[in-house]
């Protein structure tokens, strides 16, 4: 049976003793039910097992504060510490509140109205301010999901009226994120307030949900507190259902009921029936009282206004003031030097009968009272001046040490708390003091005096005493005394003379003993003497011996820039110059000169057109009458002079330009062909003697104006009858003609830098004697020129010649022949 | 019932565009980028209920850097949107939505290939969506323009979140 046992339930008994063993094994027990408790509790209804759970645990949470508070409060210190500081920050803001209406109000009509108001009920000044000046209204009321800002539910005041609150909703909480996110606010509220004009929007954030209050006008910091208390009281109530809100609020309806006690959250304006009882009784009053206190208060005003003018007084403190049954007490300190409180009474219409003053005379530490203090016990001497400087007193000037003394003593008393004195400013002059300072004047002025040497100097018992060495040329200390206000009578000096070798003064011992010429001049040049100019050599010989005579520790002596002027010397010397100027003129070549026995000679080569070397002599201060020269004329080919030259032999043209070029003599400009010949010429001259005459810039003057007419002329013929010299009546307007032609000519080429000139020839038939026909050709030209001249044509620009029969224009056997040879022709010649 | 939408996608994807028209039913090509955050309001009637979603129209970020993953707090529903003819908004898109969820728990969406009627600028190729169908989501193709399936879209997303 047992084995039976065994084999049908043997494994259960086993399982059974084990789980029995498990059971009353407490250790095994708790390991075992520790393994499953976690999602035993994690599978229990949530309710169930928080009612099962919480007095447990609400018993733990007291041992552990009686144990231990502190554990507790750090846990719980992050949640709480917001919540403190936000209510703390809360009551200050409601304080300012109170404090700046009540202050805004206090003195206007509605104020006075107020103060009835209290007196009337009871209440407190401020609460009643409170409650008149902040009308406010609350119109609309958000309940947000934090999570997703979506609203929840929303309660509007009566008639007013807003957006979608939906989307309101969302965006509220679009802007609390972004405000997070921008400014990486970590705080657990966010925004709290937002204001726009007169709306303000106020948030308080619960958990799960945040509520916005929309406000129009100034409510009172309490209200913070209502809102917070409804939102504390939705999360009461509806915890589970706003923590699981998924966007469906059929859940949460009731809320609505919560929100709109915010809603109905106003401060109006009380606009109940104006009270004509109590006004009537109150103006009543007024008007008895009007008077009086208008009165008074403008008495006050007056009062006031002499209080601050006191209190603003330099050495006047008001310590303490007041006004009652119309009498005025002030009390306080004053310097006896402010002004008189009294005395600025006048002119300010309170009436000094109501006025009881007290005052206490102090002494002020403000600068100027001490200052003036100062100035009454001090009585500083005119030389110091005392002065105001950065709340400093400070003494300028000079005053005997007696007044320093005393004035450093007053420094010293001063220093408790007063301004400082500064009296290092203030120099000592004790007369004593004064008298050695200008002995030290004068002593100093003595040792920079050149030549004076100060070897001891000293002041004993008022008197002055000095020693020391001076040069006999430098200035006399006795003299240098005058003006340094040094009583001379207490001057005691002894000097020895020795010569000092300052440069100046072995200048001027050197200037005595050597009697330098006019023409030698003495100066010092870096502590050297230096002798410059001319001097016969007698003199240079004393000078040099008075050098050496120096040497030893004074200045060098130099007289090296000193010239031997001996009177032969200087002769030589002005001919040297002379020859030298002569070498340098172009074309004078000096080939030998000698001076001998006082007496010059001089020969070579000078050009004509070169200077005159007996010109040259004047000025250079040699004596004519001892120059033997001799010169033989040559033709210098200096370009200079070649130019010249053929200046004077060519006679160029005023439109050509002569110049030299790099030791070439160039010719450029335009010429008539005959003028470009004789220049071609010239240079070809010129080239053998190697001078370069360049013409190749030469070019023909070419004139179209001047060649018609010069056509026209030449082609002019003035004909005679047989035998006759004179041209018959018939020539007359050819003559005319001509002249003008050969006057327009003259003019025009002359304009060109051009002289023309007219050739008139005269011709004979063939009959009758050679002799007889080269006479009368000879004269029917100068009978031309005659003609022409009387015409106006200038005589020395016709030339005339007789040809006789040798040029004939046409063969003396033609039919015309001897008529048309018997005439006058012209050329014109250009150079 | 309410639920919080957000519209996320990259920069000028035309997300906007695509809540104009599904709100007011209008269009308009002038951009003008969205600053922050934009919120509206369209109530969709289901068979069963009518529900309004609230659509958080964020700032398009294709710096995943300055996403600013505060707003979709509290969201039940995610509307991706990618430029058809940026192939590059696809990734931004899937990297936003991978940015959401890592911070506030999977949630459901839609995925709009916007701008549809561009066709001579699509730059998405078919197989590469048939890839996307593939793992169940749900894509359009949608225009803000033509309004081509853009209600049907909302709609979806509408009956996905109230599920
Ligand atoms: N053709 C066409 N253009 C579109 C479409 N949707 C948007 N656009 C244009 O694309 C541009 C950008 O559109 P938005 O809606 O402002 O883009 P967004 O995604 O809101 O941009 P952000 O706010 O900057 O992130 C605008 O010019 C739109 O007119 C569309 O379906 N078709
Ligand atoms: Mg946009």
């Amino acid at each position: 049976m047992e084995t039976l046992r065994q084999l049908l339930v043997g494994r259960e008994i086993s399982e059974l003793s084990r789980v029995s063993d498990l059971l009353d094994e407490p250790e095994q027990l708790a390991a075992a039910v520790g393994g499953v408790l976690p999602s035993a509790a994690a599978r229990a209804p949530h309710a169930q097992l928080g009612e099962a759970l919480a007095p447990a645990v609400e018993r733990a949470v007291q041992r552990s504060i009686q144990k231990s508070p502190r554990t507790l409060t750090d846990i719980l210190y992050p949640v709480f510490l917001p919540a403190i500081r936000k209510s703390i920050g809360e009551k200050i803001d409601q304080t300012f509140q109170s404090l700046n209406e009540t202050l805004r109000h206090i003195f206007t009509w509605h104020g006075l109205k107020w103060r009835f108001e209290s007196w009337r009920t009871g209440a407190s000044f401020s609460e009643v301010v409170l409650k008149h000046s902040l009308v406010y209204r609350v119109e609309h009321v958000f309940l947000i999901n934090r999570n997703s800002g979506l609203l929840i539910a929303h309660v509007t005041a009566e008639n007013a009226t807003s957006e979608d609150p939906q989307l309101i909703s969302s965006m509220l909480s679009a802007i609390q994120d972004f405000v997070k996110d921008s400014f990486n606010e970590k705080e657990q509220s966010g925004l709290d307030t937002i204001r726009f004009g007169e709306l303000r929007l106020w948030s308080e954030v619960g958990p799960f949900a945040t509520l916005v209050a929309v406000i129009r006008g100034n409510p009172p910091e309490e209200l913070h507190e209502i809102v917070r208390d409804v939102l504390f009281r939705i999360h009461d109530e509806y915890s589970q259902a706003l923590e699981q809100f998924d966007g469906d609020s059929s859940q949460l309806i009731g809320v609505e009921t919560q929100l709109q006690t915010c809603v109905e959250l106003k401060q109006e304006d009380s606009n109940q029936g104006f009270p004509w009882l109590v006004t009537a009784a109150v103006l009543l009053i007024l008007i008895a009282a009007g008077g009086w206190f208008f009165l008074s208060w403008q008495s006050g005003q007056r009062w006031q206004a002499y209080v601050s003018r006191l209190a603003t007084q330099p050495g006047i403190i008001v310590a303490e003031q007041k006004v009652s049954d119309g009498q005025f007490y002030i009390a306080g300190l004053r310097d006896p030097l402010s002004a008189d409180p009294q005395s600025l009474l006048s002119g300010t219409e309170v009436d000094p009968a109501r006025v009881h003053s007290q005052w206490q005379f102090y002494q002020s530490l403000e600068p100027e009272f001490v200052l003036k203090r100062l100035t009454a016990s001090l009585a500083p001497p005119d030389t110091v001046r005392l002065s105001i400087v950065d709340d400093r007193i400070v003494a300028e000037g000079e005053a005997p040490d007696t007044w320093i003394d005393r004035a450093r003593s007053a420094a010293r008393q001063l220093s408790a708390g007063g301004p400082e004195f500064d009296i290092s400013k203030v120099r000592d002059v004790s007369p004593e003091a004064r008298a050695a300072e200008h002995w030290q004047a004068y002593v100093s002025r003595l040792e920079t005096q050149p030549g004076i040497i100060v070897a001891e100097q000293r002041i004993r018992d008022g008197q002055f005493y000095i020693a020391g060495l001076r040069d006999p040329l430098a200035a006399d200390p006795q003299a240098l005394l005058s003006g340094t206000e040094v009583d001379p009578a207490r001057v005691h000096s002894q000097w020895q003379f020795y010569q000092s070798l300052e440069p100046e003064f072995v200048l001027k011992r050197l200037t005595a003993s050597l009697y330098p010429p006019d023409t030698v001049r003495l100066s010092i040049v870096d502590d050297r003497i230096v002798a410059e100019g001319e001097a016969p050599d007698t003199w240079i010989d004393r000078a040099r011996a008075a050098a050496r005579q120096l040497s030893a520790g004074g200045p060098e002596f130099d007289i090296s820039k000193v010239r031997d002027v001996s009177p032969e010397a200087r002769a030589a010397e002005h001919w040297q110059h002379y020859v030298s100027r002569l070498e340098a003129q172009p074309g004078i070549i000096v080939a030998q000169q000698a001076a001998r026995g006082g007496h010059f000679y001089i020969s070579g080569l000078r050009d004509p057109l070169a200077a005159d070397p007996q010109a040259l002599l004047s000025g250079t201060e040699v004596d004519p009458a001892r120059v033997h020269s001799q010169w033989q004329f040559y033709q210098s080919l200096d370009p200079k002079f070649v130019v010249k030259r053929l200046t004077a032999s060519l006679t160029p043209p005023k439109s050509v330009r002569l110049s030299i070029v790099q030791g070439r003599i160039v010719v450029v400009g335009e010429a008539p062909a005959a003028w470009i010949n004789r220049a071609q010429a010239a240079a070809e001259q010129l080239s053998e003697d190697g001078v370069v005459l360049d013409v190749s810039q030469l070019s023909e003057l070419s004139l179209p104006e001047l060649n018609r007419l010069r056509e026209a002329i030449q082609a002019t013929d003035i004909f005679f009858n047989s035998g006759k010299v004179v041209p018959g009546p018939e020539q007359t307007p050819v003559l005319d003609r001509l002249a003008d032609q050969i006057k327009e000519f003259a003019q025009s080429a002359r304009k060109s830098g051009i002289t023309a000139r007219f050739m008139l020839t005269g011709h004979s038939d063939g009959t009758g004697r050679e002799t007889a026909n080269a006479s009368i050709s000879a004269a029917r030209a100068e009978t031309v020129r005659a003609l022409l001249n009387k015409r106006g044509v200038a005589p020395e620009l016709l030339l005339v010649r007789g040809a006789g029969t040798f040029e004939p224009v046409v063969p003396e056997n033609s039919q015309t022949g001897s008529s048309t040879n018997r005439r006058v022709s012209i050329t014109v010649n250009l150079d | 019932m309410q639920k919080k939408i957000c519209m996320l996608g990259g920069f000028a994807v035309g997300k906007t565009s695509l809540v104009r028209r599904f709100v007011q039913s209008i269009f308009s090509d002038t951009y003008l980028t969205t600053v922050g955050v934009k919120i509206d309001k369209k109530s969709v009637a289901l068979p069963d209920k009518t529900v309004d979603l609230i659509l958080w129209d964020l700032a398009g970020e294709d710096d995943i850097g300055s996403f600013r993953v505060s707003y979709v707090r509290g969201a039940t529903g995610l509307v991706l949107v990618i430029d058809g003819t940026r192939a590059a908004t696809l990734a931004v898109a899937l990297t936003l939505r991978e940015r959401a969820e890592a911070e506030f728990g999977a949630m459901p969406f839609v995925l709009l290939f916007n701008k549809s009627d561009l066709t001579d600028r699509w730059a998405i190729s078919d197989s590469e969506i048939n890839e996307l169908r593939q793992r169940g989501w749900q894509i359009y193709l949608t225009s803000a323009l033509s309004g081509e399936n853009v209600d049907d879209a909302f709609r979806q997303l509408a009956s996905m979140v109230t599920e």
